[in-house]
């Protein structure tokens, strides 16, 4: 493994064009990840036509650079505008930007900063030991009632977190799923909800519906605290946190780099789900539960270590099977196609150097995020001192710009928009947006692989629970779901205002 | 039953109300599918069975405790709204904020981004309370200008032109200027 990760270093740092691409990746990431309203996807977007005239290891390796520095770029606007870079960063929010409020943004940065790199450094090692020898676990074990038992296990997770009760929780999970309905069912390609509108036949498509839900939303709460006059600006503060501080949250960080990449590894699930399951666990886990989403330390440090672990991960079913865990690994199909290349297990055999140059470079650049994010999070960290007015709008026009470039639909802006002000009325109800955004990324992949493994039983669900991880991925997800339930019913004795 | 209001009622009705309007329509597409028993039209239903049974759930909850959040929740942010005076001038104000954004990004179409983006975003930083005409007409310019720096001139992003004229013939002429400058570059 050494050799060949050596052999990958020297092709990736032996040649300027490479490294010259990788400097590109790892700034054009953080950047893209860190201004809110746009993110990793839209540079992903902007860039893929001018991959074609790259060689393939170089293209492969651009985005996965971008994926890597993406996913922590995300948490910045996640900590300090409340505005998820990514679906990924927002359990992020949940905590980083309560710290925010209370002047504590550099804390909640660093934090993201230091935890990304520990958890997508170790992904990547991970990565470069395990993958050929995880894609043969995988392939004999993992099947479609396996990730659809990892999706229900998901959702249950992220119905307990977010809503003012587990009701609105699983409302907000299960509107995501019938917006993830609209456009062709997945098994028979028959149009749904689409009201013969022909751009709609594809489905909502999720870049827009997350620009809207989060960033739109966003900026029409702050809107209307300033024309109700309760707007009250972010304070800024650039403190890092201590190494104790950091140190006290080691278990944590093992936790969410196991959780991460786990869920990982898994086809179609990738970061999303990563870490909303390692800021579920942590919250499971901790003696001091009623302090998570109030500016908890250890709720940005379980999110951000999970999500950045999953990036390595994702990487194994698409390289390995060919199967991409999200929409950016989805992106790097393309990228193989344009060289007419599939990335599969042939990949490993045809074309050894891109695999190496590939893991090299994601496991320079979850290093780099250490160094080049702590002197960018310095620099990120004075857009606190630009007034909400002129902010805004800044904000809502590269949401437009971002939810257009994906494919060149004004619908999408429109969808975007549409989102954003129904995640507004929603939001000011106590309804979880990041529920329904999990909703609409896993409700395609629900379905498809819930229809798969229901015909590969012959729809016994004997049969269907027989299966060792299914099963326990089911039984886990309804001790969650009835957890949630009896607690509900529960909460008569002593609910609490806000 | 004291703790249901007014406001929880409408919800409720909106929530019931859209199950059953998607129910509706999925026989639109209650197609049967050769290879899969539950064809098209099963996840869909199912999902709203469940959406059904959890609004009889929050139902039940708002009868009991209203507005209040459940004991353990986490992730919830504070309601910082509900103290407000809520004057004629901020509500019109926030209504107009909220449709700003979906009258421009119906107009996009037609007009293009290239003209309509420049008025879209004086009439935020005017929704959000700016009137200083100097202030308006120079932050307006600075955005415009950084969004056509990046996305037109440096990554040649496709952007929407329009199909009317004379805003179509100003996409045009941005464009050409836009080709121009890069070729000089």
């Amino acid at each position: 493994m050494l050799e060949n990760f050596l052999t990958g270093t020297s092709a990736l740092f032996g040649d300027p064009v490479s490294i010259a691409i990788f400097i590109f990746g790892v700034i054009g990431g953080m950047l893209f990840g860190a201004i809110p309203g746009v993110s990793m996807l839209t540079l992903a977007a902007i860039l893929l036509p001018f991959s074609a005239g790259l060689e393939p290891a170089q293209g492969v390796m651009l985005f996965a650079v971008i994926y890597c520095t993406g996913t922590y770029g995300g948490a910045i606007t996640a900590i300090l505008f409340n505005i998820p870079g990514a679906p990924e960063n927002a359990p992020t929010a949940f905590d980083g930007y309560p710290m925010t409020k209370k002047g504590m943004a550099g804390k909640a940065v660093g934090a993201a900063v230091l935890c990304s790199a520990v958890g997508g450094t170790a992904s990547a090692l991970l990565m470069m030991t395990a993958t050929e020898p995880l894609a043969h676990w995988a392939i004999r074990n993992i099947g479609p009632p396996e990730i659809f038992a990892l999706v229900f296990f998901g959702l249950a997770v992220a119905s307990s977190v977010g809503g003012k009760t587990i009701w609105k929780g699983w409302m907000s999970v299960l509107l995501g799923l019938m917006i993830a309905t609209i456009g062709q069912d997945p098994v028979g390609g028959i149009n749904r909800y689409n009201f013969g509108l022909s751009d709609l036949a594809a489905g909502i498509a999720f870049v827009p519906a997350i620009l809207g839900f989060f960033a739109v939303s966003e900026i029409f709460i702050q809107a209307e605290k300033k024309a109700f006059g309760k707007y009250n600006a972010p304070k800024l503060n650039v403190d890092f946190p201590t190494f104790t501080e950091l140190w006290a949250h080691k278990i944590a960080v093992l936790r969410s780099i196991i959780v991460g990449f786990f869920c990982g590894i898994l086809p179609g699930i990738g970061a999303t789900l990563a870490a909303f399951m390692g800021y579920g666990e942590a919250v499971r886990w901790s003696k001091e539960k009623e302090k998570f989403g109030t500016g908890k330390l250890e709720g940005v440090i379980s999110s951000e270590t999970a999500n950045n672990a999953a990036t390595g991960a994702a990487m194994i079913p698409l390289l390995a099977l060919g199967l991409p865990g999200g929409a950016l690994t989805a992106i790097m199909v393309a990228v193989f196609q344009f060289h007419d290349m599939e990335p599969g297990p042939l990949v490993f055999y045809n074309s050894p150097e891109l695999i190496w140059v590939v893991f090299a470079a994601m496991f320079y650049a979850n290093v780099s995020i250490l160094f080049i994010g702590l002197i960018e999070t310095k620099t990120i960290l004075q857009l606190l001192r630009i007034p909400f007015t002129y902010l805004a709008p800044m904000i809502l026009m590269l949401a437009s710009i971002g939810a257009y470039i994906g494919r060149g639909l004004v619908l999408d802006v429109v969808v975007m928009f549409g989102a954003g002000v129904l995640g507004f009325l929603l939001r000011r109800s106590g309804y979880s947006i990041a529920g329904i955004v999990l909703g609409i990324i896993l409700g395609k992949i629900g379905e498809q692989n819930f229809a798969q493994g229901m015909q590969m039983v012959h729809y016994d669900l004997i049969a269907y629970m027989s299966r060792p991880i299914c099963f326990i991925l089911i039984i886990a997800g309804a001790v969650t779901l009835g957890t949630g339930v009896y607690r509900a019913l529960a909460s008569n004795r002593a609910p609490k205002k806000l | 039953m004291r703790q249901f209001t007014k406001m929880h009622l409408i919800e409720s009705t909106v929530w019931v109300s859209l199950v059953i309007l998607l129910f509706a329509f999925s026989f639109e597409f209650d197609k049967e599918i050769e290879i899969y028993k539950f064809g098209a039209a099963g996840w869909p239903r199912a999902v709203l069975g469940m959406l059904l049974l959890v609004i009889v759930g929050n139902i039940f909850h708002q009868m009991r405790h209203g507005d209040n959040v459940q004991a353990g929740r986490v992730g919830v942010s504070e309601d910082e709204m509900s103290d407000v005076d809520r004057t004629f001038g901020s509500v019109v104000t926030l209504t107009l904020f909220l449709l700003a954004p979906l009258l421009y990004a119906w107009s996009l179409k037609p007009i293009g981004f290239y003209s309509a983006t420049p008025f879209f975003i004086a009439s935020i930083i005017c929704l959000l309370g700016e009137f200083r005409v100097k202030r308006v007409l120079s932050i307006t310019a600075l955005i415009y200008g950084l969004l056509i720096l990046l996305f037109l001139l440096i990554l040649n992003a496709p952007l929407p032109q329009g199909t009317m004229s004379p805003f179509y013939d100003f996409s045009a002429f941005m464009l050409r200027i836009s080709y121009q400058l890069q070729n000089l570059i």
